[in-house]
C-alpha cells in the first residue's frame, strides 16, 4: 500500500468516524430526551432503540457473511474471505446484545426472562450457528482450505434462515406483532416521533457496522502482512 | 447417467461390504440408540406425562444421536487410511462421492430406525401399526434431511482438528427446523393425523431435503479439495 | 417507574459491549504492530 492511498483511506475512515459519532449522539439525544415515554411499558420502552438496530445490524451482518462466501467460493479471492470473517463477528457481538438486552426488556413486560416464542429461539439458534462459523474458523490453519470450509458453513447456515424462521413460527410464538412494517404499510402502527427515533439509532448502528467493518478488513490484511514477512523470515535464514 | 449411477452405486456398495466384513458400526449405533431411549425413560416419569407427546421427540433424539455415530465414522473412516484421496483421484466427480456416502449413510440409519421402531412400540406402549405408513414416510423425510446435510458436514468435518466435537456442533443447530418438524409430525401421525392434515410440515421438510441436496451437489467440489 | 435499572443495565450491556469490542481489536491492532515493526527491522538488517 503505497503512501497517498493510505492518506486517503485514512481521510474517508476519520470521515465515518466523525459520522458515525455525530449519529449516536443524536440517537441518545432522540432516546433520552427526545422521544416521550411509551405509556404502557414505561421507561423500559426506551430499551427498543438499542434491541431492534442490533438485530437489524446482526442480520445485516449475517447476510453479508452469505454474500461473502458466494463470491469467495465463485473468485477464490483473499478479500471476500477477510470481509466474511470481519462481518460474521460482528454479527455475533451484535446478536449477543440482541440476546442480553432482550431479556432484560422482557422481564419486567413480560415478567419473565425468557420464553420460547419464535423470534427469541431462533435468534438464540441464529447465535450458535455463526459462533460455530467463529469456532470453525480457529480449527484449521490458515489458508485455502479454512477460507472454503467457513464459505461453505456460511452459505449453508444462511439459508437456513428461512427454514429455522418458519419451523419455529409454526411451533409457537408470543413476541409483539412487528409494529414497523404491518400489513397496512410502513411505520403506521407507532407515534411518528418514536419511528423517527428508532430511524435515527438504526442509521447510527449501520453506520456503526460499516466503521467496525474497516477496522476489522485493515487489521486482518495487517496480520496477512505479518504472517507474510514471519514466513520470508523463515525461509531467508 | 448411467455410469454415474453404477459409480455411486460402487462406493455405497464398498461401505456395506466393509460394514459386513467389520460389523463396528451398527451394533453401536443400535446399542446408542436403545440406550439414549432408556436415559430419557429414566428422566420423565411416564405414569405423569402421555407418551404420545414425549414420544417422538424422544424417539428423534434416538435417530438423531446414532445418526451421528455413523456420519462421523462416514468419512473419517476414509481419512484415516487415506482412502478418501484414492476416491478423489478415482476418475469420477466429487458429487458421486457425496451421493455414494448420502445412501449408505442413509440405509444405515434407515436400518438401524425400523430395529428401534418396535422397540418404541413395546416401551412407549403406543400402536404405531395402524397409522404405519403416515410415519414411515414421516421419518424417510426427516432421515432424508439428516442424511442430505449430515454428509456433506461429516465430509468438512473430517479435516478438522477436532473432528469428532465438531461434527455435533455443527450439525445440530442446522438441523433445528427439521427436528421440530419432524416431531411434530411424527406426534401427528401418531394421534392419527392423516398427512394432508400436515401440508406445512411436509412442505418444509421436502424443501429442506431439495435445498440441502442441491447446496450439496454446489459446494462439496470445495470441500473435497487438496 | 422502577423499570429504570433495566433500562440502566440495558445500556450498560450494549455500550459496554461495544467498547469491549473495540478495546479487544485495538489490543491485537497493537500487538500486530509491533511484531511488524520487529520484522520489518529483523529484515533490513540482514537484507
Amino acid at each position: 500500500m503505497n503512501f497517498d492511498a493510505m492518506k486517503k483511506n485514512q481521510g474517508e475512515s476519520n470521515l465515518l468516524i466523525w459520522s458515525t459519532a455525530v449519529a449516536f449522539f443524536a440517537a441518545m439525544v432522540a432516546i433520552f430526551i427526545y422521544v416521550p415515554t411509551e405509556q404502557t411499558e414505561g421507561v423500559v420502552q426506551r430499551v427498543m432503540y438499542f434491541h431492534v438496530p442490533s438485530a437489524w445490524l446482526s442480520f445485516f451482518a449475517f447476510f453479508v457473511v452469505f454474500i461473502c462466501s458466494i463470491l469467495f467460493l465463485w473468485k477464490k479471492e483473499r478479500e471476500w474471505d477477510i470481509y466474511a470473517h470481519a462481518s460474521a463477528e460482528i454479527g455475533v457481538i451484535f446478536c449477543s446484545l440482541v440476546l442480553v438486552t432482550g431479556p432484560l426488556w422482557a422481564r419486567p413486560i413480560w415478567g419473565a426472562w425468557w420464553v420460547w416464542d419464535a423470534r427469541l429461539t431462533s435468534t438464540l439458534i441464529l447465535w450458535i450457528i455463526y459462533t460455530v462459523y467463529l469456532m470453525l474458523r480457529t480449527q484449521s490453519d490458515a489458508g485455502s482450505m479454512r477460507a472454503r470450509y467457513a464459505a461453505v458453513l456460511g452459505i449453508v447456515g444462511f439459508l437456513n434462515i428461512p427454514f429455522i424462521h418458519f419451523s419455529v413460527l409454526w411451533w409457537r410464538t408470543f413476541h409483539p406483532q412487528p409494529k414497523v412494517i404491518t400489513n397496512e404499510g410502513i411505520g403506521k402502527g407507532m407515534d411518528p416521533t418514536m419511528l423517527a427515533t428508532l430511524g435515527v439509532s438504526l442509521c447510527a448502528f449501520t453506520l456503526l457496522y460499516f466503521l467496525l467493518m474497516g477496522v476489522r478488513v485493515r487489521q486482518e490484511k495487517l496480520k496477512d502482512e505479518v504472517d507474510q514477512l514471519t514466513r520470508e523470515k523463515h525461509y531467508s535464514v | 447417467m448411467n455410469l454415474f449411477l453404477s459409480q455411486v452405486a460402487a462406493i455405497a456398495w464398498k461401505d456395506f461390504v466393509t460394514e459386513l466384513k467389520s460389523r463396528e458400526l451398527f451394533g453401536a449405533m443400535f446399542i446408542f440408540a436403545l440406550l439414549v431411549i432408556l436415559i430419557f425413560i429414566f428422566s420423565i416419569n411416564l405414569s405423569v406425562v402421555k407418551a404420545s407427546e414425549v414420544g417422538p421427540g424422544i424417539l428423534w433424539a434416538a435417530f438423531l444421536f446414532s445418526g451421528t455415530l455413523g456420519l462421523n465414522r462416514s468419512f473419517m473412516l476414509e481419512q484415516e487410511n487415506g482412502c478418501l484421496m484414492g476416491l478423489m483421484l478415482a476418475p469420477a466427480d466429487r458429487t458421486v462421492i457425496y451421493f455414494g456416502k448420502l445412501i449408505s449413510n442413509f440405509i444405515f440409519l434407515s436400518i438401524m430406525e425400523l430395529f428401534i421402531l418396535p422397540l418404541f412400540m413395546i416401551f412407549f406402549n403406543i400402536d404405531i401399526l395402524e397409522h404405519l405408513l403416515p410415519l414411515l414416510f414421516v421419518i424417510f423425510l426427516g432421515t432424508l434431511g439428516f442424511c442430505a446435510l449430515g454428509t456433506l458436514l461429516s465430509s468438512l468435518a473430517s479435516n478438522l482438528k477436532y473432528r469428532e466435537i465438531m461434527l455435533p456442533v455443527l450439525l445440530y443447530p442446522l438441523l433445528v427446523p427439521i427436528v421440530i418438524a419432524v416431531v411434530r409430525m411424527t406426534g401427528q401421525a401418531l394421534n392419527g393425523t392423516p398427512l394432508s392434515g400436515m401440508m406445512n410440515w411436509i412442505g418444509l421438510t421436502v424443501s429442506f431435503d431439495i435445498i440441502y441436496i442441491g447446496v450439496s451437489i454446489m459446494t462439496i467440489d470445495h470441500i473435497l479439495e487438496e | 417507574m422502577d423499570n429504570l435499572g433495566f433500562l440502566f443495565a440495558a445500556n450498560v450491556v450494549v455500550w459496554g459491549g461495544i467498547i469491549y469490542y473495540v478495546y479487544t481489536i485495538q489490543r491485537r491492532n497493537r500487538a500486530l504492530e509491533k511484531d511488524l515493526g520487529l520484522l520489518k527491522e529483523t529484515l533490513n538488517k540482514e537484507g
